[in-house]
């Protein structure tokens, strides 16, 4: 029984890490529709920046956090301002925007590995201990519940925003078809930029989050990325609450699995529930 | 003197794979990210061979290719049914599914204590254990792998390869079987990157799975792309500049550790002014 409630909450916890990257590029991939490679690596500039924020500046927390976000996302529209805006305008095509995100991933990875060296660290300042939480002998810190609390409430706003919004119908229209959005006087350009900003924004906020519960190092963005697409693909690719659903699906099969397998397959599991998915049932479990 | 010889090795080994990849990537249109995968099957099944039996060099090499084109051609069965962005995601998968056997599959690797005191070949009476001799039969096996290649692209086989990049669906029409042909190019492919990844794994006398991670098969691609897609010299240039680059900037003055970051970082930079100004690669043909 206290395994199993461990096993869950392992599980919950890590689906709201995977849920909140899937949201994030979900967005993205719902409106430009290629696969950024530098999304989880963006996600780690604005860790990153939080971490220098707090160690170096010593500012409070929450500032910290919020201008962390903001580095990653501004950051991330200036790449797509100088790189992105020129490639979509000749109508380059999706291998070629892949391999131009490989090459801003590579040099944004190793940027940071220079600046901040390889070592793991993490973002908690060294004398902070969570508070931990007991249910049914399992524990659970008072960053996790967060974490979880954060994967709940991001989908409500964010769907408030694509709903409610002039922003968020222009967002739909453009990942319906650009084309005739541009047509019909929609400010394409800018609202990409805006996707651009959103995107990085809550994978920054999923970035941060995993570091003030584990820890960042430079070589974690590719994973993130992944664990991102995935489950975006097995919760319906390009729906917003398809990545809600399909973070936690993740998290909890994977969880679940080193009930079998040690938990370093866990990678591996989360791949082969990819293979299986895409053979299966291509466009995830909401699809239409 | 030595240290010249080794980075013509290096280059040379780089350069048979690069030489596969681009089979792949340049010929047939296929973003394929798992060679780093087949370099480590091609390597740890030499090694094992080596090990567990009397077999020689040659004869273990051969089985190995063996061994990676059976696994390829059932990874293309799969790979078989996706195009573009998701062949290179379900190839990604497999990737990190290998590398995570490498890791962990102790019994049959070491896991992450690696194989040491492998043999160099011997053929013949022929001693291949002293840097020269090595490099003299690198330098035949990269050229025999180069004309085979050449000779590969001129004949028949290679024409419809090229149609089925520039248009699968046309060139069906036409009653070629594309899916075999495909088939057939990535099992092709798999044994040359099990080639070079048994050479290296004598070369070096050493194995461990951070050789084979997905990162390897990433930069491999950059290499590719930055030498130039469907050209015979492309990926040749691309992995002699990818091994000398950072040579270069420590002789500028860079300290090792950061000479081989600013290569990531250089070669990030070179691939997005490539995709924004010319998409083909230095040399190459073919534009993605």
């Amino acid at each position: 029984m206290e395994i199993f409630v461990q096993l869950l909450l392992n599980g919950l916890i890590a689906g709201s890490l995977y849920s909140l990257l899937a949201i994030g590029f979900n967005l993205f991939y719902g409106t430009v529709k290629f696969f950024d490679l530098a999304f989880g690596t963006i996600a780690l500039v604005g860790s990153y920046a939080t971490l220098s924020f707090l160690k170096n500046l010593d500012l409070p927390l929450l500032i910290s956090v919020m201008g962390g976000i903001l580095v990653g996302a501004v950051l991330n529209v200036i790449i797509y301002k100088l790189v992105y805006v020129p490639i979509r305008a000749r109508k380059g095509s999706n291998m070629v925007l892949l391999v131009t995100s490989l090459g801003v991933f590579t040099i944004l990875q190793s940027l940071l590995a220079i600046l901040f060296s390889s070592q793991f660290q993490t973002l908690r300042s060294a004398g902070y201990v969570p508070h931990i939480f007991h249910i049914y002998g399992a524990s659970v810190t008072s960053v996790q519940v967060l974490m979880i609390a954060l994967a709940v409430l991001v989908p409500i706003v964010m769907h408030f925003i694509l709903k409610r919004t002039k922003f968020g119908r222009a967002v739909r229209a453009i990942g319906d078809n650009e084309e005739v959005a541009s047509i019909v006087g929609i400010n394409t350009s800018k609202v990409i930029g805006g996707v651009f900003f959103i995107s990085a924004a809550l994978s920054g906020l999923a970035g941060i989050m995993n570091g003030l519960d584990r820890g960042i190092e430079p070589y974690m963005g590719l994973a993130l990325l992944l664990k991102g697409i995935i489950a975006a693909i097995v919760g319906g690719i390009g729906y917003l609450w398809g990545g809600v659903l399909g973070g936690f699906v993740l998290g909890l099969i994977e969880n679940f699995g080193t009930w079998y397998l040690p938990s370093e397959w866990k990678d591996a599991i989360a791949f082969v529930v990819l293979i299986i998915f895409l053979i299966f049932r291509p466009r995830g479990i909401l699809s239409k | 003197m030595g240290y010249i010889i080794h980075l013509i090795i290096l280059c040379l080994l780089f350069a048979i794979n690069a030489m596969s990849l681009n089979l792949l990537i340049g010929y047939t249109g296929l973003l394929f990210a798992a060679s780093a995968a087949f370099a480590g099957i091609g390597a740890y099944t030499t090694v094992f061979l080596l090990k567990s039996t009397e077999l020689g060099f040659f004869p273990a090499v051969i089985i190995s290719m063996l061994v990676a084109s059976v696994m390829a051609t059932l990874l293309g069965l799969v790979l078989n049914k996706f195009r573009d962005d998701y062949f290179a995601l379900v190839s990604v998968g497999f990737q990190v599914i290998v590398s995570t056997v490498f890791m962990y599959w102790v019994g049959f690797t070491r896991g992450p204590l690696g194989i040491p005191g492998i043999a160099r070949p011997t053929l013949l009476g022929l001693d291949f254990s002293s840097n020269i001799m090595f490099l003299i039969l690198v330098a035949i096996i990269a050229s025999v792998v180069y004309l085979f290649i050449k000779f590969l692209i001129g004949s028949p086989f290679g024409r419809v390869l090229k149609a089925i990049r520039d248009n699968e669906e046309a060139i069906k029409v036409f009653g070629y079987n594309t899916y075999f042909f495909k088939l057939t190019i990535l099992s092709l492919a798999a044994m040359l990157c099990a080639l070079a990844g048994a050479l290296y794994a004598s070369y070096i006398t050493y194995i461990s799975p951070p050789v084979f991670y997905l990162f390897e098969s990433i930069l491999l691609i950059s290499i590719v792309t930055f030498g130039g897609l469907g050209s015979l010299k492309g990926p040749v240039i691309g992995a002699v500049i990818m091994v000398l680059l950072p040579e270069a900037l420590r002789f500028v003055g860079f300290p090792p550790e950061v000479a081989a970051q600013m290569r990531q970082a250089v070669f990030g930079l070179a691939l997005i002014l490539l995709m924004l100004y010319r998409p083909q690669g230095l040399v190459g043909e073919y534009k993605l």
